[in-house]
């Protein structure tokens, strides 16, 4: 599985909300334009945003995408009917990686032809920039992904990498040891502004823990498959070591998509890299690893 | 059906139901603009089952899920600690109370809690398509050989909206009037490979038509402290919206050379939305494919409408009363917000439960 097309959308109009619904349909247009495609060629689009306006927890964020982007609007009025079938997938930062794991298993057992990834948070009230505690910026990402003839390209095995630590009593987050992030929704004090309200949680030596896990699971991949880390370009687990632009908060799932685009667009570098490798690491909870050799670089 | 030589199985369904009950009489009571309207006899709920609030119960979206979890792992074979992957499909993803969780995912918190110390995770959110939308990628996942086995587990504080819902309705045309049908609950599923035709998966093709994907939104209410569902029933259920699914389901068995009474099933279970949408579901399925529909499970008079537990619910209920058969073939026919539509065919044999 390749990627074919990427893309992405920022928050730019401050006198507008921002919308996880808009930037994700922006950042998703901007792919099928790139491949020059017809948004009835998407048939699985996967949404892997956390963060979204008005906290809204139904219909999944991708089918409104879907409606925004004018796929597969109603089976039975189209002429020519395209069916795609579209969900919301989340964990924390490593959705883009766990999007190109169902990916790979929807593609290599036939179920669509290609695949649409979405990655959008924004403030739930609609601007990040006015909550000082919020850690993330408003800006989605997007990749169009579809089998490649050439065996040797694509993506590797998604592989996750447990954190270590005492489990979790029953029902109750442990921020002090295994988790260290929590995003939430305090119901029980939101009042009638829980539109509008959320609450990033980070433990201390967040970052240190971060690259901990990361570190040793970019280890274990590179020798597990056999990787020359030497000649592999590593994409996370911090947007700022990647060279992303962090003054408008942190992007938060869409950072793959962004490092991606980075990398490609530093590709003609003397220091040629033969591949990259994806790495991830959800609210603590654990380190994702995908590796990725394009057709052409 | 399939077009690889491994295919998945339900190899084990658990539950977790809350033991308090609260009438449909008796929630209409909390909702003082209904007047007199006749809430059960237009849905056809006599009852359903809620949470204990209090957080010591145990009874928030993460705590009914993990019972639930831990009740299908205990008449499955496989342990926690051999599951590859555990997906959370909760819509209402409370824990420590009234903590409404956007990360990390649930699914990470219970893998954890369930012991399942190497298996991947992740949360799928898909309206009340998501457990049949978990195991559609966990069927695809095993199929593909990318794992061999997993849990798909969903716990729902879905009388959350139900309580706003009573507060704040003026009449029954308002779109919180669905909010009255649903039910809390929590439902698990374990698949891994086949090893036979007596238990297997035979296909679960899903489909989302994004042009009614506004037609019922779920997020906190502006009017009181609460979260709420607003619906347009009337269009979400039309006629032509309940089309769908056999059009579609219809087009994929044709693409394979087959057609839906050549298919052979014994048993149906639609979405509980409530009796009468059963029905009329039923009758569509019917007049669309030109043959009778099988027989028809639901425990949506008992439970409400339960969102994303509710096929898995249904059919776990079922064989274990014995009111289902073993050996039989199964079609779920999901019917969700976005709208998510589609059909799982499994025949059933050898399942926990």
């Amino acid at each position: 599985m390749v990627i074919t097309a990427a893309g992405t959308a920022a928050h730019t109009d401050a006198a507008t909300p921002a919308s996880a619904v808009d930037l994700a349909a922006r950042a998703a247009r901007d792919c099928l334009a790139r491949a020059q495609l017809a948004p009835s060629a998407v048939g699985v689009l996967i949404n892997v945003g956390v963060y979204r306006e008005s906290n809204t927890f139904e219909p999944a964020v991708a089918a409104l995408v879907q409606k925004e982007v004018g796929i597969n609007l109603d089976y039975i009025a189209d002429p020519e009917p395209a069916a795609c079938f579209s969900l919301d997938l989340m964990n924390g930062a490593s959705g883009v990686l766990n999007a190109v794991q169902a990916g790979q298993a929807l593609l290599d057992t036939a179920s669509a032809e290609r695949l649409l990834i979405t990655a959008a948070d924004v403030h739930p009230g609609g601007s990040a920039s006015r909550d000082p505690h919020y850690p993330y910026a408003d800006l989605a990402g997007a990749l169009l992904l579809e089998r490649s003839a050439d065996p040797d390209a694509g993506f590797g095995p998604v592989r996750h990498y447990a954190a270590d630590g005492p489990p979790a009593a029953d029902g109750h987050l442990d921020t002090e040891g295994y988790l260290d992030t929590e995003g939430y929704l305090d119901t029980g004090t939101m009042g009638t502004d829980g539109r509008s309200l959320i609450t990033v949680r980070r433990a201390q030596g967040h970052e240190r823990r971060t690259a901990g896990l990361a570190t040793a699971a970019v280890a274990d991949y590179a020798t597990r498959y056999g990787l020359d880390l030497d000649r592999t370009r590593v994409i996370g687990p911090h947007p700022a070591a990647d060279g992303l632009d962090t003054t408008a908060g942190e992007p938060h799932t869409a950072a793959p998509v962004l490092g991606y685009l980075r990398a490609l667009a530093e590709r003609d570098r003397p220091r040629r890299h033969e591949r990259l490798l994806f790495v991830t690491v959800a609210a603590g909870a654990g380190a994702t690893c995908v590796s990725y050799r394009p057709e052409a670089w | 059906m399939s077009n690889t030589r491994i295919s998945s199985r339900i190899e084990a369904l658990g539950a977790y139901l809350p033991e308090t009950v609260l009438t449909t009489r008796e929630l209409s009571g909390e909702a003082p603009g209904l007047g007199d309207v006749d809430v059960e006899r237009i849905t056809g709920i006599e009852e359903r089952r809620v949470h204990d609030p209090d957080p010591e119960a145990g009874e928030d979206s993460f705590g009914m899920a993990l019972a639930a979890a831990r009740d299908c792992l205990a008449a499955s074979r496989h342990r926690a600690a051999d599951l590859d992957i555990v997906i959370s499909a909760s819509i209402t993803r409370f824990t420590d109370g009234g903590r409404f969780l956007f990360e990390p995912s649930f699914a990470a918190l219970l893998a954890r809690a369930l012991g399942a110390r190497s298996a991947g995770h992740f949360d799928v959110s898909n309206a009340c398509a998501g457990m049949m939308t978990g195991v559609h990628l966990l069927d695809r996942m095993i199929r593909s050989g990318a794992v061999s086995n997993g849990l798909v587990v969903s716990g729902e504080q879905a009388t959350r909206v139900a309580r706003t819902a009573a507060r704040e309705l003026t009449d029954s045309y308002d779109p919180q009037f669905a909010s009255l049908s649903v039910g809390d609950s929590a439902a698990a599923v374990v698949l891994d490979r086949a090893t036979d035709g007596a238990d297997r998966i035979d296909y679960v093709e899903l489909m989302t038509c994004s042009a009614y994907s506004h037609l019922c939104m779920g997020m906190p209410s502006d009017r009181s402290e609460g979260i709420a569902l607003y619906t347009d029933n009337r269009k979400m259920h039309d006629r032509e919206r309940l089309k769908l699914w056999p059009r579609f389901h219809s087009d994929f068995l044709t693409k394979n050379g087959r057609d839906f009474a050549g298919e052979e099933f014994d048993y149906i279970i639609q979405h509980q939305v409530g009796t009468r949408f059963i029905d009329y579901a039923n009758m569509t399925g019917s007049q669309e494919f030109g043959t009778p529909m099988p027989t028809s499970l639901s425990v949506v008079e008992r439970f409400g409408n339960t969102a994303t537990t509710s096929h898995f619910l249904t059919l776990r209920e079922h064989l274990r009363a014995g009111t289902a058969r073993r050996g039989s073939r199964f079609l779920l026919v999901p019917a969700a917000s976005g709208v998510v539509t589609g059909a799982l065919s499994a025949t059933i044999t050898n399942v926990g439960v």
